[in-house]
């Protein structure tokens, strides 16, 4: 394990910003810290880095317990999110800081600060001062500085969160790809939960100061352990029923909820695409109109209304929007594909209800 | 039609103008009498001084600074402010790095501290320390047995002194190091540097600027403060007279070239403040530019890419 | 890259200075550009020059400059060898002691055979004797009235209280008294003390609060109301009371309110003392002023004392004492008398005879009973001053 968190626990005063969290990093893994601001994701990143000090736990470095080793000992890189270049220097002095700190050789600093240039795409800058720099080549410079020393583990703080938006794209392929080259183990805090999943190997959610789900991209999309992870990663339809009979309820839709009680209220979620329609009004069970859709480039998004009034949103793709046929105001059948139960924000469920039910019955299978 | 818009548009122009802006003779009255003013109540003073000090001829100027005395208080104000100035800049840099970095209790308290000897007479900070120091005073009893010299000796001087000048670097700086943050120290940190290292390649550096700005104020404070040293100063000639005081007592004096020993030297403090002046404005100036090359230079790389 | 060359730090960097050159030590000092090549090791004592460029150095040069001139210029008079004593001296006696202190160093130098430097301060009377019982270690004192001598013996016991028998002439070896100083062609007609409490004549005294030479002034004025009237108080009150209604600025010193007078050319009138009045004209005056001598006035003696406990203390007492006594020898007194001050010594009052002409002198125990009666009745807080003045506001 490259780094390794156990029960730790920041507190500002009485205010907590990090609740008992547990979680480590593989050597070599690129792993994103995410959540929204305020969740204690950052706090984090700087317990690891050794600028805060954990009210609580233990923080592994290597195998090795890094809490009263201090910031300068720790061998780490650290990205600040607004880059804090060294004004007073030049591109230059500004990576080769740290090995004249560690008092290197000059030809070795030399040799470095060139490699770091080069790697970085940086050549012919290392005489410009910071403010002679675009926004992309700070960024650079301070992942460069950050890296010169060798590192054992990188720490970038919303490395992306200063730049451009049409930047960050490129931004986040070049980070991906010096990742590959450099193989060091990396960290980084994002609130923005696509370029954490475009980004990262594995993905650990925040809110609140907890941890609220640690996991690939893909099972933190599919499978959220609870409410607030799958409104965070991307939309989902979230609707509370009330279980009856075995049957969970909500206006006209209902959720087979065998094993609970009567009376007991439940929170169903289900992605977009899980929501399939059809202009035939006898082929799903409820019926729907097509409010409006709205056009994301190759995915249509459609906004569904219930007779009973609810709302639900649905994805499919352009072709399959001229496929069947769709227009604004017109009469569909829909079912929903598969869905689950979810959690409270920060909660868990019994295990008997931690799976995805697919395909609830259709009227034909009813009959 | 085209031309009914223009004149249009000029009409409006115009009326706007009237409407935002005082008639040309306000203008040009507020302009005379601010120039008149600062001609007469500053520049007529700053040439008398001058033509007074060389009234009687160069020899005259330079025996009279030559003077014993005279020379003793020269000397003198150099000490006064080259002890005081440094300890002000210490001082000055940690009060101004605790206010602008950390949060603690009793900081509005000291940011209030700081500001005290701009507010308090310099002849009321004088008092203070012959009332601390003096031989009726708290610490009087205890200094004369071991026979401690402070009041009306140059560590008095030295200690008034800095009192009225405790507040110019520490202003000068807080703001710079408010504006600065603190991630470049803490980059420093991370990348190994030790507190130390980082304090004198990171933070000092940048705030350069606003630190010699600071000590420039401080300094001419230290030289030409009058009310507060007069006080702990005992006045003796030739020991514990500053330029200032040996300027009040040779104007003071009833022989005929008193007066232009007086202005000789008191052309010395005037000679200190243009320094000062024109320090000052180069700091400014620099500063100013140093802002302008960043600005171009990141218009430059906008329009770049 | 090339077209950034705009920004100045860029174009004025030599070509061959940008490409990293060897190490070369002499060039570390002389360039003060920051320059990332030469500056790549020894990195600790170079970004000393680094960040405080090419200014900030010579700033530096300036302080070390000014630390160099301090380390050989410390205060003289700390060395042992040279014998010092401080005559800490009311304000118009500046120019008297800067001669007599010349005089006496010749004299102790052929006497005891030691070469001596006396240093002097000046200042109001009153607030020297504060400054004396805050600390300031005269080894003899000079000052205006023998009341602020008193002071010192019974407020800071750095005296014994009987120091003015110590001296001849109650303590004081020279004397004056308080005249009137007018400008020339005498234009407001001032003769006698009656005319300063007339409307429209401006008078210029200093603070009696502060100044010694002002309480003489004071008391001259009241003492000639008090002859006139018999020694009616009420009439000589509201006589000083008239008085003070014509004074437009109290300066803390006499010699405040002669450069007022004098330089500033402020007043009508200057109550002064005589030896100033006589300096004034003899030195700035080319005929400006006249000094006019009222019928009455008061004998001023302006007292000298050693204070023992300082002069003990820096082992001073031989010469402290034989430079008051000094004072009283015809050296000492044709010293005191060109500087317009009324001799004690017969011979030498004679040979000045013409400076200083005759008039009816009354004394303070005379009209007062002594400096103290005169300090409480009048001077202290909520004396008849502070009634009269606020009065006259």
């Amino acid at each position: 394990m490259s780094i390794e968190l156990k029960n730790v626990s920041k507190k500002f005063g009485e205010v907590a910003a990090v609740n008992s969290v547990n979680f480590s990093v593989k050597e070599g893994e690129l792993m994103a810290l995410l959540g929204p601001s305020g969740g204690g994701k950052t706090t984090v990143l700087r317990m690891i880095a050794g600028l805060e000090v954990p009210t609580e736990g233990d923080i592994f470095i290597r195998g090795k317990r890094v809490n009263d080793i201090s910031v300068r000992k720790r061998n780490i890189g650290f990205v600040f999110q607004n880059y804090a270049l060294f004004k007073n220097m030049n591109v230059f002095k500004n990576i080769a800081f740290g090995l004249k700190i560690k008092k290197w050789k000059r030809a070795d600093i030399e040799a470095r600060v060139t490699e770091l240039l080069k790697l970085l795409g940086l050549d012919g800058l290392e005489r410009r001062y910071p403010h002679q720099l675009s926004g992309g080549q700070r960024q650079r410079v301070a992942i460069a500085r950050a890296l010169a020393s060798k590192p054992g583990v990188l720490l970038l703080d919303e490395p992306f969160g200063a730049v451009d938006a049409k930047i960050r794209q490129e931004l986040r392929e070049w980070l991906v790809h010096l990742h590959k080259d450099l193989n060091v183990t990396t960290l980084f805090v994002t609130h923005d939960q696509e370029e954490a999943m475009e980004v990262s190997d594995r993905i650990v959610i925040f809110s609140k100061g907890n941890l609220e789900q640690i996991g690939a991209p893909r099972e933190v999309y599919e499978q959220p352990v609870n409410e607030f992870v799958a409104r965070f990663i991307g939309v989902m339809n979230v609707l509370e029923v009330e279980v009856r009979k075995g049957v969970g309820r909500v206006n006209e839709l209902e959720f087979p909820a065998p094993t609970q009680p009567d009376g007991t209220r439940l929170r169903i979620g289900f992605r977009p695409y899980a929501v399939q329609v059809s202009p035939d009004l006898a082929l799903y069970r409820y019926r729907a109109v097509l409010r409006r859709t709205y056009f994301l480039g190759i995915m249509l998004r459609l906004e569904l209304e219930l007779p009973s009034g609810l709302t639900l949103r649905s994805r499919i793709t352009k072709e399959e929007y001229a496929l069947l046929g769709l227009r604004d105001g017109m009469n569909l059948s829909l079912q929903i594909r598969t869905y689950r139960v979810l959690a409270r924000e920060g909660g868990s469920l019994p295990p008997e209800l931690q799976t995805a039910y697919e395909h609830p019955p259709t009227i034909a299978e009813h009959i | 039609m085209a031309g009914t818009i223009q004149s249009n548009l000029k009409a409006r122009r115009t009326a706007s103008r009237r409407g935002t802006e005082e008639p040309a003779f306000v203008k040009w009255t507020l302009i005379t009498i601010g120039l008149a003013f600062a001609l007469l109540f500053l520049l007529v003073p700053l040439v008398n001084v001058f033509y007074q000090a060389l009234e009687k001829g160069v020899r005259f100027y330079l025996a009279a600074l030559t003077e014993p005395d005279s020379w003793s208080a020269i000397r003198l104000t150099l000490i006064i402010a080259a002890i005081s100035v440094p300890l002000n800049v210490v001082f000055g840099l940690a009060a101004a790095w605790a206010i602008a970095k950390f949060e603690f209790r009793g900081k509005a308290i000291l940011i209030t501290l700081i500001d005290l000897p701009f507010a308090v007479s310099p002849v009321v900070s004088g008092l203070v320390f012959v009332l601390l120091f003096g031989m009726q005073g708290y610490f009087g009893q205890w200094l004369d047995d071991h026979n401690i010299k402070i009041i009306f000796a140059v560590p008095g001087m030295v200690m008034a002194t800095i009192f009225v000048t405790f507040p110019f670097v520490a202003r000068e700086l807080i703001p710079v190091m408010q504006a600065t943050g603190s991630e470049q120290e803490q980059a420093a940190l991370t990348l190994g540097a030790s507190g130390w290292q980082t304090f004198w390649h990171v933070t000092l550096p940048s705030v350069k600027w606003g630190l010699l700005y600071g000590v420039i104020l401080c300094n001419a404070r230290a030289m030409g403060e009058f009310g507060a040293v007069s006080v702990v100063s005992g006045k003796i000639a030739g020991q514990t007279q500053t330029m200032p005081l040996r300027v009040e007592e040779l104007y003071n004096s009833s022989k005929l070239s008193g007066g232009t020993a007086a202005f000789a030297v008191a052309s010395l403090l005037a000679l200190l403040a243009l320094f000062t002046l024109g320090v000052k404005t180069w700091v400014e100036w620099k500063t100013r530019r140093n802002y302008e090359l960043a600005q171009r230079a990141e218009a430059n790389f906008q329009s770049q890419i | 890259m090339k077209q950034i060359g705009v920004i100045e730090n860029w174009a004025t960097q030599p070509a061959e200075r940008r490409a990293p050159a060897p190490r070369d030590p002499a060039n570390n000092c002389v360039d003060l550009e920051p320059d990332a090549a030469s500056s790549m090791n020894g990195f600790p004592e170079r970004s000393v020059g680094e960040m405080f460029a090419a200014p900030n150095k010579a700033a530096g040069l300036l302080i070390l400059l000014t630390l160099a001139c301090l380390a050989g210029g410390l205060p003289r008079n700390s060395s042992a060898a040279e014998r010092s004593i401080l005559n800490v001296s009311y304000d118009p006696t500046r120019e008297l002691y800067q001669d007599y202190n010349v005089a006496f160093v010749n004299y102790w130098k052929g006497k005891a055979d030691q070469l001596i430097t006396i240093k002097q301060s000046h200042g109001g009377s009153g607030k020297q004797a504060r400054a004396v019982i805050d600390g300031l270690e005269a080894d003899v004192v000079t000052f205006a009235l023998a009341y602020d001598i008193d002071v010192l013996a019974t407020r800071a016991r750095l005296l014994p209280a009987n120091w003015q028998t110590r001296l001849p002439n109650n303590s004081s070896p020279y004397t004056s008294t308080i005249v009137l100083l007018v400008r020339k062609g005498n234009p407001k007609g001032i003769k006698d003390w009656d005319d300063l409490a007339r409307p429209g004549v401006s008078v210029i005294t200093p603070n009696p609060k502060t100044s010694g030479g002002a309480r003489w002034n004071y008391l001259a004025a009241y003492g000639y109301e008090l002859k006139r009237s018999n020694g009616d108080e009420a009439k000589a009150r509201a006589f000083l009371k008239a008085i003070f209604k014509n004074v437009p600025v109290l300066d803390t010193g006499a010699r405040g309110a002669t450069t007022t007078f004098v330089q500033r050319g402020i007043g009508d009138v200057l109550i002064a003392w005589e030896n100033e009045a006589l300096s004034s004209v003899a030195e700035d005056g080319k005929g400006k002023f006249e000094i006019i001598i009222p019928s009455i006035s008061i004998l001023a003696e302006p007292p000298v004392a050693v204070v023992d406990k300082f002069a003990k203390r820096h082992g001073t007492e031989a010469i402290a004492k034989a430079y008051l006594e000094h004072l009283y020898s015809e050296e000492g007194q044709e010293i005191a008398a060109r500087n317009h001050y009324r001799p004690r010594l017969e011979s030498v009052a004679q040979k000045h005879a013409a400076e200083f002409p005759q008039l009816k002198l009354f004394t303070i125990d005379e009209l007062f009973g002594g400096w103290q009666k005169a300090q409480t009745t009048h001077f202290d807080d909520g004396g008849t001053f502070d009634e009269i003045y606020q009065g006259s506001r």
